[in-house]
């Protein structure tokens, strides 16, 4: 396994536990200033300028969303999802300024009240070198249910 | 059981709903029969099929329908049964297509219905007449600015009718565009709930709950735009307003006109500019497109499946007592700047998406409501808020303040008329009922 591999590992579990454990702020300074978040919807390869994403949102919105889960008050998130994710299938290509474009498959349960429901995608992560880690300047999450109803996508995937 | 045997007076009345007409499956089977399967009902927009052959899969209550521009141009809408043994004829959502092709035994069908091909037609012995075996037509079809409706019943009263006061608010969501048309193929958001679909059409046009319900994506927003978010408040200037047939709507005109800083926080026009303005005062003239501006789009329910918020066309869908799916399609101005268009997509994906900062929240107050209407020993729901307060207004509609409960009383009212067959009631079933009751 390349030294690349194994860290990118680490980075790409250690955010998928701040997920599942709803650890707002923490997850949120995994990103860059200049982040894009974006969980298309209907198809893999929408166009945003003309079409509807679930998620779009550079730094500011994503801190407005981080901001909103946290006020207490956001009821879809009352209770909160419980979670935990399996993240495999990690594929690692070194882009042309230094940053790695890391795809990965996960596996999310995600229960809330009383209810228990499977997601799954692929995750794809631009990645950007930071002393011994990383930090997510561009993140796409492929849902393989991005074309079905989806009633509560307010938990971090 | 029949609506003979519901006592539709008893379970509504001016300032109360029993909550009977949330949990009940004969009412709930009723709904659907004078309601869905006779009334007008929103099917989709002519934005979505620009191209000859372009369709989408739509439903009329129960009823599979396929809204389709034909090789002529011509918008259709084509019940999705095969003539031979009512197998669905199309499968996939949405797409182009000359041809629908049954796979049962492939019997074929032109996009415009006409029956074009019989496997085997020689063993029917020359008795099948396929000009009289097209796929049939949803018996009556309209249009208004492009939206779509149907009705399953072969008589009745006219769309133009039916939308009455509505069309005006329309009007208003479309003109928004310099060219008057909307593109309306940018996707969809699907969700669903476990509650009654009248819950989705009451809280769509509630001045009452955003400010509860919505505070937590309210206090982002007043954080970025550094304003107060007044608009839902109790003393609000905005209005609530009741246009007849069940049409209703929150309206924000006098509020935005006071702030004089154009529609508040819904993300209608946001991005617009100078060049904007300049564009609809061509179209429109000055006066109409200030008008129009200042409105910012509407936020309305026709009765009974349409809304229309912000940037959106949302359908609801009753499929069970307890169970509904709700559309949102997002709807894009045709002749504005790039921006002003990915500004609406924005301010959408932002609050009504499976993510957003809006439906979902939304979705867990139904989710609540019905649980609790399951305790029934005091089954009363209460929509007396501003009675004592309405007004008529001289364009004939009831007005309320903002939070007062006058949508959700003009939405009761007409469904009582259309549960008794007050309205939209075949004139042949009319008179059989008079005999029935005579008997």
């Amino acid at each position: 396994m390349s030294a690349d591999q194994s860290k990118v590992e680490s980075f790409l579990y250690r955010e998928a536990r701040l997920m599942d454990e709803n650890a707002y702020d923490e997850w949120l300074s995994l990103w860059t200033d200049d982040a894009l978040y974006w969980v298309p919807c209907n198809r893999d390869d929408s166009d945003p300028a003309r079409e509807i994403s679930a998620i779009y949102d550079d730094r500011a919105r994503l801190q407005g969303r981080i901001d909103r889960l946290k006020s207490g008050v956001a009821y879809a998130q009352d209770p909160k999802s419980r979670m935990r994710r399996l993240i495999s299938n990690i594929e690692i290509e070194k882009a042309d300024n230094g940053e790695l474009i890391v795809s990965s498959n996960f596996m999310l349960v995600e229960l809330r009240r009383s209810k228990q429901d499977l997601f799954a995608g692929r995750s794809i992560h631009r990645l950007r070198s930071e002393g011994d880690s990383f930090r997510i300047c561009h993140k796409k999450v492929l849902l393989v249910n991005n074309d079905e109803v989806i009633d509560n996508l307010t938990f971090l995937v | 059981m029949t609506s003979q045997s519901i006592d539709y007076d008893t379970l509504v009345s001016d300032d109360r709903v029993h909550g009977r007409v949330y949990l009940d499956r004969d009412i709930f089977e009723d709904e659907i029969a004078r309601i869905f399967h006779r009334g007008w009902v929103y099917v989709g927009h002519t934005g979505e099929i620009p191209e000859p052959g372009d369709y989408r899969l739509r439903k009329i209550g129960r009823a599979p329908v396929i809204m389709v521009r034909d090789d002529h141009g011509e918008v259709r809408l084509l019940l999705n049964r095969c003539r031979h043994r009512a197998a669905t004829v199309c499968q996939i959502a949405q797409g182009n297509a000359k041809f629908f092709r049954c796979a049962y035994h492939g019997w074929t069908y032109r996009n415009n219905g006409e029956l074009s091909a019989v496997t085997y037609q020689d063993g029917y012995g020359g008795a099948l007449r396929k000009e009289e075996l097209g796929l049939t037509n949803v018996p009556r079809m309209g249009t208004y600015r492009g939206f779509v409706f149907g009705s399953l019943a072969p008589d009745g009263i006219s769309l133009d009718e039916h939308l009455g006061a509505a069309k005006g608010q329309i009007d208003l969501f479309v003109d928004l565009s310099p060219e008057g048309e909307l593109d309306v193929r940018s996707g969809v958001n699907k969700y669903s709930y476990n509650g009654n679909w009248k819950l989705q059409i009451e809280n769509a046009i509630d001045g009452y709950h955003p400010n509860l319900v919505h505070q937590s994506t309210f206090e982002v927003i007043q954080k970025r735009i550094k304003t107060p978010m007044d608009v839902f408040n109790g003393n609000s200037i905005g209005e609530t307003r009741d246009l007849g047939n069940g049409h209703v709507m929150l309206d924000f005109r006098r509020y935005n006109r006071a702030a004089a800083r154009g529609p508040r926080v819904l993300p209608t026009i946001s991005g617009r500019g100078q060049d904007y303005r300049d564009a609809m005062v061509r179209r429109y003239g000055a006066e109409r497109a200030d008008e129009v501006i200042n409105a910012g789009g509407t936020h309305l329910l026709v009765f009974p499946n349409l809304i229309l918020i912000g940037v959106q066309i949302r359908v609801v869908q009753p499929v069970s007592t307890e169970y509904t799916e709700v559309y949102l399609y997002p709807t894009l101005l045709k002749g504005v700047a790039t921006e002003m268009n990915i500004a609406r997509l924005r301010g959408h994906d932002g609050f009504y998406g499976p993510a957003g900062g809006i439906a979902p929240d939304d979705i867990e107050m139904f989710a609540r409501v019905q649980e609790g209407l399951h305790a029934e020993v005091d089954p009363w729901l209460l929509f007396s808020r501003g009675l004592h307060r309405e007004g008529h207004d001289a364009d004939g509609s009831i007005v309320g303040q903002m939070t007062d409960e006058v949508p959700q009383r003009g939405i009761w009212s007409h469904w009582k008329k259309v549960m008794t067959g007050e309205t939209e009631l075949p004139h042949h079933e009319a008179d059989l009922r008079r005999v029935a009751a005579a008997d």
